[in-house]
């Protein structure tokens, strides 16, 4: 993207003269203010919806005072919580107060360089972009323990302690899950992982039922591998149930007590950095990236028809079950259906890669992240690293087994 | 398993914390995450209701009564109440004894409401501690009803109520109930069969019989460790005689008898015990009655003295009165279930974590305004 934004200013006559040095750094410094815009406008977007998602969950209306339907109170609190006044507690380790926060930020926001959100549309293709991410996103743990031991405060302190032993113990798990992956594709690539994932086939290579080519149906291994990787990647970047370096019953907020205003602000907008980096990865590792579920334009259209048959029979059951009649998933999905037999043009402009179905398929991960953590309680701290050391980490080592095995036995691979 | 001992850190939890209940403050002594001895430091509530009462008329003292347990007014007023009514010898109408019953149990599922909901938001579930706030809000508006508060009542008098409930309100305490019913099941399906939940909370804080009754501990922490013991049934006082109901026990059905979990669990179970009541007194309340017959025009108790115990939703709450035949008591000391049980936090709680000892001080369902008085 930065070489094609390089050339395309180049084009300009005007422009032509700086010469290509100039250009490529120009663009470098456009391409990271996108990223950095991404992620900014992403966190506000986030923090609206999961008040909203969070409402819905408790029979609430939440936000709805600023803006139609509250859409612009989270503009209103970044506002606000720009004007609020920097404070450094006397007793804090000023150096280190200062820069944690903003470490704990440029790791997050940094990890998007290498995310793919369509065929083109990419900051950096790099042949380690898997390794990169994982390894940059790990740099976090560094700014919490800073922004933990820097405030002074115990509650500070044990935030960042359960933070560092939470996310060290599940980047383990994490990495091997990934690892076994790469080991199908043979690439760190995270493009050409993508693009390994084109296609419709059978669900586990063997069982008649067709199912896109995405990595999570490729075997059952890889099937838990997935639900593996979305736990210990929940715990990685410390949501509900993992929520315990922040634990508002407990440590208060944890590592981000002593902060306010600003410092507190880049807190949340790495918080949700991370989620969305989260959400990203499981669908481009698992759920094929911005690949279509569905093969061609016939594929739609039966899809849609699958997914109609499956709206009519969940509004039997709910009628049956509550004896209350509910046409919002039965007319929406009539109406996607109709619309993708009608309208050709529709329907093959959904089974096209592109950017719509990675944002779809990140969507729905994060909302699903926001439905955890509405719904379960929160782990102890020997808990979640009984969860992390005897649960995960032992099934993703069978999983990289057992995914190595199910290649050899289906001929993916031969010795 | 031989542990490494490091040097101790004294912890100061509260009074400004998010899951102390109020304003409490704990002195945790902690070895890293183990809590090796817990000191609750209280008194931050402290407003003098006992002396207050020395210098104010019996009835004047029936506010101050509402807040002292203010999640549980109506039966703080009930209790004093029925104490000074049994110095004077008071027959109650029937009609009040019943709409005093049914606000009592409506208030100890308020109550229950917020202890369980709050016990789940301890351990980190939010969502149904907005669920019981719900349904709390629904007898709180049958409470504005009636006495025109939500929180504070001053709706129990002495010798009666403070005015007759308005039309339309059996009706809607029906509706309730019968809403109420069902929703119970909705917090046994999001937090007490919850895997997460039941790792946090069961085995966690176990108190066996033997230290709940050394410790006084009373009300649903104390029959959640197995002992029998509910005033309304071992003593039945106002008209508790005549309604059926069952006393739920801890019966250690996710761990052992006594846990965190069975504390939490005796109190939904109590919660429709009340329902229960609250129907049953409903079905059966007199139509016709003045429930200010039986008020008197000038309480003047004989000169003497009492105790007089209820059961409150926390716990055996009592009245020590002491008068000497004028207007004003000579003493009113209020024996506070809150306060009795908060003394065992140590007993159960060191050793464990400092997460279990959040989870340990929700189970226990504290209100400081009780214990500082």
């Amino acid at each position: 993207m930065i070489q094609s934004l390089a050339n395309w200013i180049l084009s300009f006559d005007i422009l032509s003269g700086m010469g290509i040095s100039i250009a490529w750094s120009l663009s470098l410094f456009i391409v990271a203010a996108l990223i950095f815009v991404f992620v900014a406008a992403n966190a506000i977007v986030l923090v609206y919806i999961e008040r909203k998602v969070s409402a819905f969950m408790q029979v609430r209306l939440g936000p709805m005072r600023v803006g139609k339907f509250g859409t612009l109170q989270t503009v209103a609190d970044a506002l606000k919580l720009l004007q609020k006044e920097d404070i450094i507690p006397d007793k804090a380790d000023k150096i280190l107060f200062t820069i944690g926060p903003w470490i704990i930020l440029v790791a997050s926001v940094v990890t998007f360089a290498a995310i793919p959100f369509s065929d083109t549309l990419l900051a950096a293709n790099m042949n380690i972009g898997l390794f990169y991410v994982v390894s940059i996103s790990s740099i976090v743990v560094l700014g919490i323990v800073m922004a933990g031991w820097a405030s002074n405060n115990k509650w500070s302190l044990y935030g960042a302690m359960r933070s560092a032993a939470q996310i060290i113990s599940y980047e383990i798990p994490v990495g091997i899950t990934l690892i076994s992956v790469v080991a199908v594709v043979g690439s760190l690539n995270l493009q050409t992982i993508i693009e390994s994932q084109a296609g419709v086939g059978n669900l586990f290579h063997w069982i008649p039922i067709p199912l896109p080519n995405w990595y999570i149906f490729h075997s059952p291994f890889l099937f838990v591998a997935a639900f593996v990787y979305l736990i210990g990647a929940t715990a990685e970047i410390n949501r509900t149930p993992f929520d315990i370096p922040e634990s508002e019953s407990e440590l208060v907020a944890g590592f981000m007590t002593e902060f306010s205003g600003l410092r507190w602000a880049l807190f949340f907008l790495s918080e949700y950095a991370n989620a969305t980096l989260v959400a990203f990865l499981v669908s481009i590792v698992f759920l094929g990236g911005w690949q279509s579920p569905f093969a061609n334009y016939e594929g739609v259209q039966i899809g849609f028809l699958v997914i109609s048959l499956f709206a009519i029979m969940w509004t039997i059951f709910v009628k049956v079950k509550t004896k209350r009649l509910s046409f919002y998933p039965l007319g929406l999905s009539i109406i996607i259906t109709l619309s993708a037999w009608l309208f050709p043009g529709f329907a093959i402009w959904l089974a096209s890669p592109g950017l719509f179905w990675m944002l779809m398929k990140v969507a729905s991960i994060i909302f699903l992240l926001m439905w955890f953590r509405w719904t379960f309680p929160r782990l102890r701290v020997d808990q979640l690293m009984y969860v992390s050391w005897k649960v995960i980490l032992p099934l993703s080592l069978i999983n990289l087994m057992g995914v190595a095995v199910w290649m050899w036995l289906s001929g993916e691979i031969q010795f | 398993m031989a542990r490494l001992y490091a040097e101790e850190m004294v912890l100061n939890m509260g009074p400004q914390h998010p899951s102390t209940h109020g304003v409490l403050r704990l002195k945790l002594t902690t070895d890293g995450e183990i809590v090796s001895h817990i000191e609750p430091v209280i008194g931050y509530l402290h407003r003098s209701f006992e002396k207050h009462a020395e210098n104010l008329e019996y009835q004047m003292v029936t506010p101050f009564t509402g807040r002292c347990d203010y999640l549980a007014a109506m039966g703080s007023e009930h209790g004093y109440a029925m104490a000074v009514e049994k110095m004077m010898g008071i027959e109650l109408p029937e009609r009040v004894e019943y709409l005093r019953v049914i606000f009592a149990e409506l208030q100890r599922i308020a109550s229950h409401l917020v202890a369980v909901g709050t016990f789940g938001l301890d351990v980190g579930a939010i969502t149904p501690f907005i669920y019981c706030f719900r349904e709390r809000e629904l007898i709180l508006d049958l409470f504005e009803m009636a006495s025109g508060a939500r929180l504070l009542y001053n709706y129990i008098w002495i010798g009666g109520l403070a005015h007759d409930v308005p039309p339309g309100f059996v009706e809607k305490t029906y509706e309730f109930l019968d809403n109420f019913e069902k929703r119970v099941a909705e917090y046994n399906q999001i937090l007490s069969g919850n895997k997460i939940f039941i790792e946090r909370a069961a085995d966690i804080g176990v108190m066996t019989p033997e230290v709940a009754i050394n410790y006084g501990v009373t009300g649903p922490s104390l029959r959640a460790s197995g002992v029998n013991i509910d005033i309304r049934r071992t003593q039945p006082y106002s008209i508790y005689d005549r309604f059926e109901f069952d006393v739920p026990l801890g019966e250690g059905a996710q761990g052992t008898v006594g846990d965190s979990w069975d504390r939490y669990y005796v109190r939904v179970l109590e919660m429709q015990e009340s329902a229960k009541i609250v129907r049953q007194a409903l079905d059966q309340l007199p139509v016709e009655g003045d429930v200010q017959a039986a008020v008197p025009r000038r309480i003047r108790p004989p000169k003497g003295e009492i105790y007089f115990r209820s059961e409150n939703p926390r716990g055996e709450l009592g009245y020590y009165i002491v008068s000497d035949g004028k207007n004003v008591p000579v003493r009113v000391k209020m024996r506070s279930p809150a306060f009795s049980n908060l003394s065992v936090i140590n007993e159960i709680g060191h050793g464990w974590m400092i997460s279990d000892v959040i989870a340990i001080l929700g189970s226990l369902d504290i209100v400081l305004g009780e214990i500082d008085r």
